[in-house]
């Protein structure tokens, strides 16, 4: 490993090198997370202490109020809960769905040689260069079309499935051993059979980053749901947010309640699955593509 | 025999396209068509609201484009954030990943968490939380008055045109940085150790280890996260538009999809902001196909 | 082979769960969408005068959707240009004349709205009001409201500096300089209580005012040359460009919304332009503040070699109805617009909203309302906003200009000669 080779000058551990790595390092770690302090303390303190300057990293207290404002929304409807499960359902609905079809298209575009497979793949990977804001449009009149504006189907019918999954599924697959499938075929096996008892269980580290991937990038997305969302039951939590920092403006201490409220399932989720991150990343240095 | 050798590949050619076909008509439906669509528009000129029958124009969009001088503050402003992201990210990411792998293991799995939880939270947030930290009374100059001791200074920096082409790509590195990191930690991690050893009974020093072997073969994930976050810069949307909704100056930051969402929805000339889009595409064909060119060209093989 | 194809079939259907909205009947139950503008004042009575509708109408379900007010005009835009505009929407003139412009909405039906005739109707306006929606003898938007801006000033923050509520408010610009640096409070060159501050992206209502005081035009009157008088124009570049962080650092458009913060009187925002529906928010807001008597508001400042006395601009907020929509669900939504409407004096008291109807601005209702007065005398010095198709856009270009003197150091100059060919350009291409 490369460890064992470059670990020697940290080995002394007061070299100047050492010295000047963990500095770096800890320099990184400092601007990475200051933000994201930034908006914990603050979620804790009332507007006044927010604004001092210098800011003061310890709040003096807890302001239940910020908590209480951001959930309870401008007009204390609490709309906040519904939008909140509406980005749980909207982001697992297109989680679920791009998984199966990436896997699906993955292992085609990966295990089967037919004519066009290039093409097919290059025409699918061409699809990442294409803005969203360029067919914006287009998509709003096949979703109206289809009578699925300010629902569910509306919401998720434009992620169902992305490239960058099926460039990542297919990735995974290629080293996949052809020898193997070839002997559950002869043991007589059918090719869906193949496919979900041998191949996805196979896929486990990559499916599970796939999912956070995705999961992540829709809980991110505000301009689909701004579009199509009409009324505040379908909005989801990017939609809350933006309200509500038009309307509260002023109050900086609820705003950042909402946003960390907002982050909480992420980082929850991103610090308990977090080996799958680093397992699921080694997709790209795969040395063949 | 033969024939039947045949027929087995025939049916796993079939059954190839059975596997892809769900996503291909998604792809058609969702992607394909718009393009093709924003393509055929792009010949026109085309009112969003008018009811009546579009004009075919032939070229004069990407006629007009290309004499516009808005036009070709996008493309500057594009690059600037796209070359002022990416290569710092590439450099910075690779080099974290080398550190990384320096300091001791706990640590290593702890640093890579950390670096990568400003990509966990979404933009909206990430948005809220800078524009408190550019505030002028917020910690942006707090801290940099700190460090340049020039107590009381304002930065402006959602305000001054330099500063917030600055700002933009400070918060896009914060949020892409952890995310390369692992990528470049796991790219770093494959290399096989026993080609070290070699090196190292020939006689090389680390820096030379570094760049005879672990550079080389990093080149594949290189290009890759290159690609990826070149292309993803290009078509950076959210930050930029959140800026100017909060009273950023425009045109500094008025990258190429800021220019064709306001073109098409606030001027109403979708035919023009069509023609962009494709613009827009087709310089983005042209990098990846350009990376991957040149990466080809002095490949390494083990 | 084809169990597969069931099979996959069936998965693609599971990715796709459809929750479609049902499809309306051209008899029976209708569902009348109704976009809107976020204001929360509002919605409590809209909401009321809905289930009273509905009750009165079994048939017809009123489906009302707000969303920001800058987001509107977008969302607006998109669903049109799929043709699935909702049947009711109302948006700010500038951006709502092109749906005049393009045929897109219909016109009045004036016995849904309880008139006789259209004229009957527009006879029941303010004199000329209705010309911003009228085209070939019909009326195709009845207003929400017609607004205009004003100064609010905080008195406590004026006593504070110094000032007199009574004898030093800022008539002119000049004056409006003067009290701000008297007022402001600065930690090296960050502002930690503004003066007054401009309502920033809103420069064709707030600013182009001051370039009119000052003898330009946006427009000429045969509206084919733009931005007419350079020095009129210059002098206002100037003005901005002095009053930015450049200059004398009063103010910046990337400080917070001043209306905003004023409504929150925590000694950071002295004065700030906003309509007289801001009384209302400031109750909403923080009542205290609002009974406190604390604040005022002053007439729109002149500038002090002023050629012609103008105020700031009043813009419309018109509802309109989707002309795609069938005739029976264009009268039922002309029918209930006019239930709404019916409540101009409630829209008033509750929300500060001005319904101008010759009724209206003749009840004692109008006149009881605080600081009605300088509105009203404010409003007939000013002219309406200029809207066209092309406004959205002429807006920003004037923004592009005051931020490139106010925050990049351009010279007015400069600014004004890129201004004058940009803006001519958008003009041409009608």
């Amino acid at each position: 490993m490369i460890r064992t080779r470059l670990d020697s000058p940290g080995k002394s551990t007061l070299s100047p090198i050492s010295i000047l790595i963990h500095l770096l390092l800890l320099g990184a770690l400092i601007f990475t997370l200051i933000p994201i302090l930034f908006m914990f303390t603050a979620s804790m303190m009332p507007r006044k202490d927010i604004l001092k300057m210098p800011y003061r990293w310890i709040p003096q207290g807890f302001e239940v109020q910020n908590f209480i404002k951001a959930i309870a929304g401008n007009d204390g409807s609490f709309i906040f809960i519904r939008n909140y499960i509406n980005s749980i359902l909207v982001s697992g609905i297109v989680t679920f769905s791009t998984v199966l079809l990436a896997s699906l298209t993955g292992y085609g575009l990966a295990k089967f040689k037919f004519k066009g497979r290039n093409f097919v793949f290059l025409a699918i990977m061409a699809t990442m260069m294409i803005p969203f804001e360029a067919i914006m449009i287009p998509l709003y009149l096949v979703t109206t079309k289809l009578h699925l504006q300010n629902s569910y189907g509306g919401l998720t019918l434009p992620f169902l499935v992305n490239a960058f999954g099926v460039f990542m599924m297919r990735q995974y697959l290629l080293p996949f051993p052809d020898e193997f499938l070839d002997a559950t075929r002869i043991d007589g096996a059918g090719e869906i059979r193949i496919f979900w008892h041998v191949v996805l269980p196979n896929c486990a580290p990559a499916i599970a980053t796939l999912s956070i991937l995705t999961f992540r990038s829709q809980w991110d997305n505000l301009l689909w749901p701004l579009l199509i969302a009409q009324s505040e039951k379908m909005k989801t939590l990017p939609l809350y947010i933006v309200k509500f920092a038009a309307e509260k403006y002023t109050d900086e201490g609820a705003m950042m309640a909402v946003a960390v409220l907002a982050s909480i399932p992420m980082l929850v989720l991103f610090f308990t699955m977090s080996n799958y991150f680093v397992s699921g990343a080694s997709v790209f240095s795969s040395r063949k593509g | 025999m033969k024939k039947a050798y045949i027929g087995i590949d025939k049916k796993l050619a079939r059954w190839g396209w059975i596997f892809i076909t769900p996503s291909l008509l998604f792809f058609s439906l969702f992607s394909f068509y718009p393009i093709l669509n924003a393509a055929y528009t792009s010949f026109f000129r085309k009112n969003i609201l008018s009811l009546k029958p579009p004009t075919f124009t032939g070229l004069k969009n990407y006629i007009y484009l290309l004499k516009s001088p808005d036009f070709w503050n996008s493309i500057r402003a594009t690059f600037v954030f796209t070359l002022g992201t990416f290569i710092p990210l590439v450099v910075f990411s690779l080099l974290l990943a080398v550190m990384i792998l320096l300091v001791n293991k706990k640590s290593q799995k702890y640093l890579q968490l950390a670096y990568y939880a400003p990509a966990v939270l979404s933009s909206v947030v990430a948005a809220v939380i800078w524009l408190s930290i550019f505030n002028p009374r917020g910690l942006g100059n707090q801290w940099l008055n700190f460090f340049m001791n020039t107590p009381g200074i304002d930065h402006q920096w959602l305000a001054n045109s330099f500063m917030v082409q600055f700002s933009t790509i400070l918060v896009y590195f914060w949020k892409y940085i952890g995310y390369f990191v692992v990528i470049f930690i796991a790219g770093l991690s494959a290399i096989p150790g026993s080609l070290y050893e070699a090196a190292r009974i020939d006689g090389a020093d680390n820096w030379q280890s570094f760049w005879r072997i672990t550079f080389p073969l990093l080149q594949p994930t290189v290009v890759l996260v290159s690609v990826m976050s070149m292309l993803q810069c290009l078509k950076t949307f959210s930050t930029q538009y959140l800026f100017v909704q909060s009273g950023s100056p425009q045109a500094p930051i008025n990258v190429i999809t800021l220019n064709i969402y306001n073109t098409g929805i606030r001027d109403h000339q979708i035919g023009r902001s069509s023609a962009m889009s494709i613009i827009l595409f087709l310089i983005m064909l042209f990098f990846t196909w350009f990376q991957f060119k040149a990466s080809k060209a002095d490949s390494v093989s083990y | 082979m084809k169990k597969t194809l069931i099979v996959l079939l069936s998965l693609l259907a599971l990715g796709l769960p459809v929750f479609a909205t049902g499809v309306q009947e051209e008899t029976g139950p209708v569902t009348i969408t109704f976009w809107t503008h976020e204001d929360p004042n509002r919605t409590a009575l809209e909401d009321r005068y809905i289930s009273e509708f509905e009750a009165s109408h079994p048939d017809v379900t009123i489906n009302r959707v707000t969303n920001s007010s800058s987001k509107m005009p977008e969302l607006l835009l998109t669903a049109f240009a799929a043709n699935e505009g909702p049947h009711i929407f109302n948006t700010q003139i500038e951006d709502g004349y092109a749906y005049i412009a393009n045929g897109r909405v219909a016109p009045v039906n004036p016995e849904a709205v309880g008139f006789q005739s259209t004229e009957a109707l527009t006879e029941s306006y303010v004199d000329g009001v209705l010309n911003a929606v009228s085209e070939d003898g019909q009326v195709y938007g009845l207003p929400l409201e017609l607004t205009n801006w004003a100064p609010y000033l905080n008195k406590r923050i004026f006593r504070d500096a110094g000032l007199d509520p009574e004898k030093d408010i800022p008539k002119t610009w000049e004056d409006m300089v003067a009290v701000s640096q008297r007022m402001v409070l600065r930690e090296g060159e960050i502002i930690t209580r503004r003066g007054f501050d401009f309502r920033y992206p809103y420069y064709l209502v707030s600013m182009v005012p001051m370039v009119e005081q000052l003898g330009g035009q946006l427009v000429s009157d045969d509206g084919k040359t733009a931005i007419v008088g350079d020095q009129a124009w210059l002098k206002f570049l100037q003005f901005m460009a002095d009053w930015g962080p450049n200059g004398l650092n009063l103010g910046s458009p990337t400080y917070q919304n001043a209306r905003k913060l004023f409504n929150a009187d925590n000694n950071d925002m002295g004065m700030a332009m906003s309509g007289l529906y801001q009384a209302g928010r400031i109750r909403a807001d923080n009542p205290e503040f609002y009974d406190s008597g604390d604040w005022m508001v002053i007439p729109y400042p002149q500038f002090k070699d002023a050629v012609k006395e103008v105020a700031s601009a009043y813009y419309g907020h018109f509802y309109m109805v989707n002309g795609q929509k069938s005739e029976r669900e264009q009268k039922i939504a002309w029918e209930f617009i006019a239930y709404m409407l019916s409540h101009s004096e409630e829209y008033l008291t509750e929300v500060g909203l001005v319904q101008p109807t010759k009724q209206l601005m003749a009840s004692e209702t109008y006149a009881n309302i605080p600081y009605a007065d300088v509105f009203a005398a404010d409003m007939a010095k000013g002219n309406i906003v200029y809207y066209a198709e092309n406004s959205a856009k002429i807006q920003e270009l004037i923004k592009e200009a005051v931020e490139g003197v106010m925050l990049s150091g351009i010279a007015p100059e400069k600014a004004l000669a890129s201004l004058k060919v940009k803006a001519q350009e958008v003009l041409d291409q009608e």
